[in-house]
């Protein structure tokens, strides 16, 4: 089997609500979807939600390849970039075909990817993330309620900004989860808006009044340091790294004893980097977790991984506009995948035109600036920023 | 598909040459073989090769956590079997029970979707680097010699790896003579030695510092003892070769003291250790410490097909070009110094079921065939102490008559 082409599909898609953190707490509803396909002479279509521009150049690394021994092309991709960098766009372009590939693997075996990747079920431990800065206090409580009618137990709120609002929104949190269980696990996420030592500040308070799980990105993703320090001054499990570009970023954080639970996600390590970074956690007795992703495609890879903890959730079905299928869902709190082979992931295409053709007015600001205030000073909340003040 | 029996048969058989390292000056040449078979629901039977010490362990943990299971969860089983070993510790012979099984669901796994091993694990076909390891200290000078030019010249291998550890004149001079065989095939030879854990820190720091004045060493193999992460350390920090170890480590965890401590600079799997999936989670963590990883020799060198998908391999060992017996086959080749992957579906290893039925035996593990009957070798860690005349002269008795293994702990 030979890879003959492939085609990159880019829309713009809306939610029901903005999507917002402690750098753009008034969210924003549009994000921009690709779909990656990869065609092969016989037929077989790879697909990965996710890609960008920078396939063009890597596609003759893999143009008339078997799609079979995606590792190894993996390391021809990576290698390939290595001098102009292999972090950014042009990790997620790795990444994307990385997907593409597997999803093909998966599909010539006629089985789903968590077998193919060796699991023994197609389950892994999910949790429900908000990503809803923006939120009122009614919004949170109906969110983290309604994934606790699917036995979800555990819940991670975005915080940051105002210690009193933070307090109460985490209780509002736990108080939906409570009915799955006594003492639910409860994570916040600050997203590199406060500096290790407001970390460490903040979070004892934040412990005074809650058992915390794990706390993300309590300081900048490269701050080895002050990672640790927040570690060794807080209880809860610091987590970070789900904006780094590979094992090569992972590296330092580990040895360096800056990360409790490593949070690993397809944007930039695709599959094959994501279970390296894994396997050496894993080395180091260290937990990792899946980021979120559209249709929860990601929990093949989760199922897969003996040190994978929980998966982040934010909701589906509210991101997957162009699918008309995905064989996942959430049962007892665990995501719960199907026989479909592959990513188990179906296009919907008119719903892709659909979307090509509408004009939204304008184009998502994905990529927020990070927030005044950001590792200094705290910059209160503005009443233009979210509609609950 | 499912998993519905185990087959484990032994035997016993002479091998093509005599081999010892430090510790076995004197050598063996006798090799014992445990075949492990996974039967199925579909007719597919998985094979692996090891595990001749566990066989007990191989039945209890097949029955218990395998059996009625798919092949194609080798992942999910593997946890399985290592959580299931966990309280008791999932070190020696459990692993070597694990590992074996491990490798034959492998095998299932790539056989069930028709293609070979190196392809399931989304690796290619390109071949593979290698070195010939000569396990040569009952060898005779000359010997040496040959078979390093017969490697050089009908093999193409470059690259060679020599026992050292008690002579340290002869060792050099040796060394010397497997650099003239293999200039047969190169201008510029890799020369890798090993001295099985036989030295202290220090002795290896004098003599490899010795060595490196008259050869480049390509690394040298278990300068001391295995879990002297201080040790590794201090020898790789002092000497310019690379420090390579871990083939006899068990497991992904007994990897954590190297790479927290930078003990070794080549990390060495064996899959006999730590099965498949052990092997490739300890390749991306040295991976993400930018430490190369090489493979330990393998029965039918059915290694090479992991090599492929481990992204710092760097090279392996091979002992034998082919099978030394008429049981088993291999679908790797040697062409040019390097392994060459075959397309037959699994890991390239078949049975010869007709042969083997010939000599099988309930239990080959005579004092002739034990893979170290000799055990480590009296003044090991502490000084060197020089091949006795009754190992020299045993060294050079003809194949196929009584070794010579001396008492223990007599110096």
């Amino acid at each position: 089997m030979k890879i003959t082409g492939y085609r990159l599909e880019k829309y713009i898609y809306k939610i029901d609500r903005g999507l917002a953190d402690a750098n753009n707490p008034s969210g924003e509803d549009l994000s921009i979807g690709s779909l990656l396909f990869l065609e092969t002479d016989e037929g077989v279509t790879g697909i990965a939600p996710a890609g960008n521009e920078k396939v063009q150049d890597l596609f003759k690394i893999i143009e008339g390849q078997d799609p079979r021994s995606v590792v190894w092309l993996w390391k021809k991709m990576d290698d390939f970039v290595f001098k102009g960098g292999n972090q950014g766009e042009a990790a997620a372009a790795i990444s994307a075909i990385d997907v593409a590939l597997w999803d093909l693997k998966a599909k010539i075996n006629q089985e789903p990817l968590w077998q193919t990747l060796g699991a023994r079920h197609g389950r892994t431990k999910a949790y429900a993330s908000d990503i809803g800065y923006c939120m009122k206090d009614e919004d949170i409580y109906n969110f983290y309620s309604k994934m606790a009618d699917n036995g979800v137990d555990a819940g991670k709120l975005k915080i940051g900004l105002s210690m009193e609002d933070d307090l109460r929104r985490i209780g509002i949190m736990k108080e939906a989860l409570s009915k799955v269980r006594e003492r639910p696990f409860l994570m916040v996420d600050v997203n590199e808006y406060w500096s290790p030592k407001n970390s460490i500040k903040l979070m004892n308070e934040i412990e005074k009044h809650y058992d915390i799980f794990w706390i993300e990105e309590p300081a900048r993703r490269w701050d080895y340091r002050g990672l640790r320090k927040v570690s060794k001054s807080v209880k809860a499990a610091v987590a970070t790294g789900e904006n780094l570009n590979g094992i090569s970023d992972v590296t330092s954080l580990i040895t360096n004893y800056s990360v409790d639970i490593i949070n690993i996600g397809v944007r930039q390590l695709g599959i094959t980097g994501a279970r390296q970074c894994a396997n050496m956690a894993h080395a180091y007795e260290l937990p990792v977790s899946m980021m979120n992703c559209q249709a929860n495609y990601m929990a093949h890879l989760a199922a897969a991984i003996p040190n994978h903890v929980m998966m982040e959730v934010f909701g589906t079905p509210d991101r997957e506009h162009v699918f008309k299928s995905w064989d996942n869902e959430i049962q007892d709190g665990f995501i719960v995948m199907g026989n479909s082979s592959g990513l188990g992931l179906e296009i919907d295409y008119d719903a892709l035109r659909d979307l090509q053709n509408t004009d939204y007015g304008r184009i998502p600001n994905n990529s927020a600036p990070r927030r005044q205030g950001a590792g200094l000073e705290i910059k209160p909340l503005d009443e233009n920023e979210v509609d609950w003040l | 598909m499912k998993v519905t029996g185990l087959r484990i048969t032994t035997y016993e058989h002479l091998m093509s040459r005599r081999m010892g390292d430090a510790n076995s000056p004197s050598g063996r040449d006798m090799a014992s073989t445990c075949i492990v078979e996974i039967t199925t629901d579909e007719d597919l039977v998985g094979v692996a090769i090891g595990g001749g010490g566990a066989i007990p362990q191989i039945k209890s943990m097949f029955e218990s956590l395998i059996l009625g299971e798919d092949p194609r969860h080798v992942k999910g089983l593997w946890q399985r079997m290592i959580d299931r070993a966990f309280k008791a510790g999932n070190s020696g012979i459990i692993t070597d029970a694990i590992s074996v099984i491990d490798i034959a669901l492998w095998d299932l796994k790539a056989k069930i979707n028709q293609e070979p091993l190196w392809q399931t694990l989304g690796g290619s076909n390109i071949p593979v680097n290698s070195y010939a390891s000569g396990m040569d200290m009952p060898q005779s000078n000359e010997s040496v010699e040959n078979w390093y030019k017969k490697m050089a010249t009908k093999w193409g291998f470059t690259a060679g790896k020599l026992k050292v550890g008690l002579d340290q004149s002869a060792d050099l001079e040796r060394i010397g003579l497997m650099k003239s065989g293999l200039l047969n095939s190169t201008k510029n030879p890799i020369l890798y030695i090993d001295a099985n854990e036989y030295w202290s820190s220090k002795q290896a720091i004098r003599k490899v510092q010795e060595m490196e004045e008259r050869f480049q060493i390509g690394w040298i193999e278990e300068p001391c003892r295995r879990w002297d992460y201080l040790g590794l350390k201090r020898v790789s920090d002092s000497i310019i070769s690379p420090v390579c170890a871990g083939e006899n480590l068990d497991s992904l965890d007994n990897f954590l003291p190297y790479f927290d401590h930078e003990s070794a600079d080549v990390i060495q799997v064996s899959a006999a250790m730590s099965g498949i999936t052990g092997a490739l989670q300890i390749a991306d963590c040295a991976y993400g410490l930018e430490l190369p990883v090489t493979l330990g020799g393998s029965f039918g060198n059915f290694h090479a097909q992991l090599a492929v998908c481990m992204p710092n391999f760097l090279t392996m060992e091979i002992q034998s070009v082919e099978p030394t017996d008429n049981v088993i086959a291999t679908d790797i080749k040697i062409q040019n110094g390097k392994a060459v992957l075959g397309n037959q579906p699994g890991n390239g290893i078949s049975i010869n079921h007709d042969e083997l039925e010939k000599i099988s035996k309930s239990n080959p593990s005579t004092h002739r065939s034990l893979p170290s009957p000799f055990g480590r070798r009296p003044g090991a860690g502490l000084w060197e102490y020089l091949p006795t005349d009754e190992e020299k002269k045993a060294a050079n008795r003809p194949l196929g008559t009584e070794i010579y293994v001396p008492p223990y702990g007599d110096v």
